[in-house]
């Protein structure tokens, strides 16, 4: 591939761990951390930053990783959802049945982990705002509602 | 309630889809070369600029093919690769190996069509059938005589609908993973609800026997039809590449191409004439409906007869005479989606009634209420109709929607407000369970208990997030008596189980659990024995429940000696077993009883049993804008007994929340020469978090005695209810412009609705 520019080296911070790895100069995070980093929890959905199949969080924000050149990421902080390790999310969504086929969900829990972040009171509004960034094709997303509420509980906890 | 091992490993983003599969060293990556028009002829390829670009770059055509180049099923009019001409925008020319996905791609869009030469293309159903361009033949559907029963009519009304197609948006595109086999064959992981289909197809392409063609199908990311019989062709790409190459070949469709070059669900346009007497009860009907097929069979002449047979939809109509047609046109094939057919019939009855309710100054809920059937009636298709529940559900419904309340309360918003505008809407729904071809209801499955007690349950079944398996693995470990937790169900394999059926029309657990069941007892039979001798007792005496063995098993019908634990586990009856050489697996088998139905009469008796319910939806449109939402949605639904409650919810609701997508929001759009204009997520809008209505689901939950655990079958159905969200709309748009003519071209987008509201008539469909 002699028209391409040579791959760069770059350290980023991915679930806790300090990882220097190399990356093309157009390489999107989502490849980076797919095909680089063997880290298939983050899906790809789209390519298109539509369905926020593929969202992970930099630097405690939600990104859709298609949408961000992996060289963007140089020293920041990741977490795709293998570092999450059983997050009060994650058995929200399993116990509330907040997914069906399952392809969303790593994203869309991420998303959730931001947004709860940000409004740790109830607030159904915000929720559906700051949720209909991520497409769910099979839940209508009434398992996810519940999923929210039930992850909110268990925080406060 | 607690949830499955699966669920966790989901939440935990360990589920391996196609493409998360390791890959193997080696391993090629295909891409797709597309017809760039909905018509066209070309001389050949220059593969030179591709081939230049990596070493690893080769390029297969259809002369590359072994066997028959040759995907259709009912009809042979589908190629795998183009020969000389395309009949869509998005038909497959090429395949593109190269040793990564990117590579592959930049190789695919260097690859150039010679001597390209655009032809007229036809996108409208109708001008399809006036130049006589159908698939196989008409089909009529009749009972009474609806000509001489308008004569008894106070009120005859004719009229056009028009309903749009559908994305499915599986969120996992299409894909296959294809390994060459020794015997010229291949191994094949692919994203299918139908690994047999696949099987054949591949084995077709590659020109050897299906036993030298294993296709293995783990969780889908989604499927609701699109992985039916469009998923063969992208594993039959895969294999063909890696016999010719040698190597493992991933072939797994970005997100524009999996829009371009993918079936959909169909578009139609319809004509339709009603009769009612004064009091609104529907006397006769007819329908012609004009199915866009689009440019090959696939599975049309399926899906034309489930909208012929949901013609007079929830309703008791004496005389019906409807034809369906399928129209070839120069889209995409249009396939399989949740509902198949049913829903474009269905909204055309609900399109009439509104219609006629409005002449009459009614509520349209008024004559849907009075015709609703009744057990001992007969669909127009002569089945009886038994144990019907459309009144039990519709009922129920308005009376949780408070129906006469709600509607006082949209009067007076109504009267109150300028600008915004309420309406409301109810839905009755019932809708055949079976497959349309009666040959395909029937499967198998295959167990094996291990001899530490874990069991494997392998049946033709596709996992695709509406539970399936979850199902399977409740009644199979409530059969064998054992432990919940030590189920696994395995993932589908041709060579595991034979001859299955595709994952669809509602029937997966309906079919596969009573497979799995079959073989269970078969086991379980084999076990009580080995218990029996051990303990030295009647079999009749031994019961084995939840993972332990019982003593005096019939204690609670005869009042005699208590019921008691005879000290051993399901996993040391199960070593007992394997010690005294019994055999501890078996093959299911089962086939649905009773279904007929004869073609050349279109009578008969095609499905099981219906599901029915109810739905009713209210919506709010901003009239300055055009714009709506959706308040809120009461469901009934003609659950049965559920197998299990929390997956059935979510069916419900995320059927509903599909329908309702197409019926108000999601527009496929082509443009007037044929290209797909809605080809992203960005130009395709699906409902999100913020779309949904609040929803208020209930289950009617009378038991189904024709079926294993007395349940329902649960996928399709509650699709239908989307329906109520498009009258919803139409009743708040016609409050804003009282005494006009009702609509009917679905989706109801807020750019029909503001030029409903801006006196113009709504556009016409395919424009």
């Amino acid at each position: 591939m002699k028209d391409y520019a040579g791959p760069i080296e770059l350290s980023l911070r991915i679930n806790g761990e300090t990882r220097r790895v190399q990356a093309r100069p157009g390489d999107s995070l989502l490849r980076l951390l797919r095909e680089r980093l063997g880290l298939t929890g983050t899906k790809c959905g789209c390519e298109n930053g539509d369905c926020g199949a593929c969202t992970v969080l930099v630097d405690g924000a939600p990104i859709k990783s298609c949408m961000a050149l992996a060289v963007e990421c140089e020293g920041s902080d990741i977490l795709t959802i293998e570092g999450l390790r059983g997050h009060p999310v994650q058995k929200a969504f399993a116990v509330e049945n907040g997914f069906q086929c399952g392809f969303c969900t790593p994203g869309m829990i991420l998303n959730a982990v931001a947004l709860l972040s940000a409004h740790p009171e109830e607030d159904e509004e915000a929720d559906r705002e700051w949720m209909q960034s991520n497409i769910c094709r099979c839940t209508g997303y009434e398992g996810i509602r519940l999923a929210l509420a039930s992850a909110r509980r268990s925080l406060k906890d | 309630m607690k949830r499955n091992p699966d669920s966790i490993v989901n939440v935990l983003g360990k589920t391996l889809y196609v493409d998360d599969l390791p890959e193997n060293a080696g391993m090629l990556h295909g891409a797709v070369v597309l017809s760039p028009s909905a018509h066209g002829r070309y001389s050949g390829l220059d593969e030179s600029k591709a081939l230049a670009l990596d070493p690893s770059v080769r390029v297969l055509v259809a002369k590359d093919v072994p066997g028959q180049n040759q995907l259709g099923s009912a009809v042979l009019d589908e190629a795998l690769l183009a020969e000389g001409d395309w009949h869509y925008h998005g038909q497959v020319l090429a395949l593109v190996l190269a040793s990564s996905r990117v590579l592959a791609r930049r190789a695919a869009a260097r690859v150039q069509i010679l001597g390209r030469e655009d032809l007229p293309a036809v996108t409208d159903p109708r001008e399809a059938f006036k130049r006589g361009d159908i698939i196989l033949s008409p089909r009529t559907q009749r009972m009474g005589d609806p000509e001489a029963a308008y004569k008894d009519c106070a009120l005859v009304l004719e009229g056009r609908v028009e309903s749009g197609g559908q994305e499915h948006v599986y969120l996992e595109t299409q894909g296959a993973i294809a390994w060459p086999e020794d015997s010229g064959g291949a191994r094949v992981i692919s994203g299918t609800q139908s690994p047999a289909a696949t099987q054949k197809i591949v084995a077709r392409v590659l020109g050897v026997p299906m036993n030298r063609v294993e296709i293995e199908t783990r969780r889908l990311g989604g499927a609701f039809g699109g992985k039916e019989d469009q998923a063969n062709g992208w594993a039959a790409l895969a294999a063909l590449g890696a016999v010719k190459s040698g190597k493992p070949v991933k072939v797994y469709l970005n997100r524009r191409d999996d829009m371009l070059a993918t079936g959909k669900r169909h578009p139609y346009s319809s004509d339709f004439k009603i009769g009612l007497s004064a009091d609104g009860m529907i006397l006769a009907f007819e329908a012609d409906y004009y199915q866009n097929a689009g440019a090959a069979c696939d599975l049309s002449p399926a899906i034309l007869p489930r909208t012929l047979f949901h013609a007079a939809g929830a309703y008791r109509v004496p005389n019906v005479r409807v034809t369906g047609t399928m129209c070839r046109t120069n889209l995409v094939p249009f396939t399989a989606f949740r509902g198949f057919g049913g829903p474009q019939g269905l909204f055309v009855m609900e399109s009439a009634i509104e219609q006629a309710a409005a002449v009459l100054g009614m509520d349209p809920v008024e004559i849907q209420r009075k015709n609703l059937l009744k057990t001992g009636d007969s669909f127009h298709y002569g089945q009886d109709v038994e144990d019907a529940r459309a009144e039990a559900t519709v009922t129920r419904c308005l009376q949780k929607a408070r129906y006469e309340t709600l509607r006082a309360e949209i009067t007076a918003f109504n009267a109150a407000h300028k600008d915004l505008k309420r309406g409301a809407a109810a839905f009755p729904l019932c809708f055949g369970i079976s497959f349309t071809k009666i040959m395909m209801n029937q499967g198998g499955s295959l167990v094996h208990v291990y001899n530490d007690g874990s069991v494997s349950v392998a049946t033709g079944a596709i996992e695709m997030g509406q539970g399936v398996g979850r199902k399977i693995a409740i009644v199979s470990a409530s059969t064998l008596g054992a432990p919940l937790a030590s189920i696994r169900i395995d993932s589908t394999r041709t060579s595991t189980v034979a001859n299955t059926m595709p994952t669809a029309a509602s029937t997966g657990a309906d079919i596969n659990v009573m497979a799995a069941k079959v073989a269970c007892d078969e086991i379980r039979k084999r076990l009580i024995g080995v218990a029996a001798a051990r303990l030295g007792v009647e079999p009749s005496a031994v019961a084995l429940e939840a993972g332990r063995v019982y003593l005096n098993a019939g204690a609670a019908a005869t009042g005699s000696e208590a019921r008691r634990d005879a000290g051993l586990s399901f996993a040391d009856l199960v070593n007992l077993a394997y010690e005294q050489r019994v055999d501890l697996s078996a093959h299911g088998f089962y086939a649905t009883p009773g279904l007929h139905f004869d073609m050349k009469s279109e009578k008969g008796h095609p499905f099981l049993y219906h599901v029915y319910g109810c739905a009713v939806i209210s919506a709010t449109v901003d009239t300055l804008r055009g714009s709506y939402q959706f308040d809120d949605a009461f469901i009934v639904h003609d659950i049965a007994n559920s197998i299990d409650p929390i997956v059935d919810m979510g069916q419900i609701e995320g059927g509903f929340a599909q329908g309702l997508g197409w019926a108000a929001l999601e527009e496929l759009k082509f443009d007037d020469k044929g290209l797909l204009v809605s080809n992203t997520l960005s130009t395709y809008k699906l409902p999100d978090a913020h779309f949904m209505p609040r929803m208020d689901v209930e289950f009617y939950d009378k038991p189904n005695p024709t079926v294993v655990a007395n349940s329902k079958a649960v996928g399709e159905p509650p699709l239908m209810y989307g329906i109520a969200g498009y009258f919803a709309v139409l009743d708040a748009l016609k409050a804003a412009k009282p005494g006009k003519k009702g609509f009917y071209d679905l989706p109801m987008t807020p750019e029909k609705a503001l030029r409903f509201l801006a006196d113009d008539e709504p556009k016409e469909q395919g424009s």
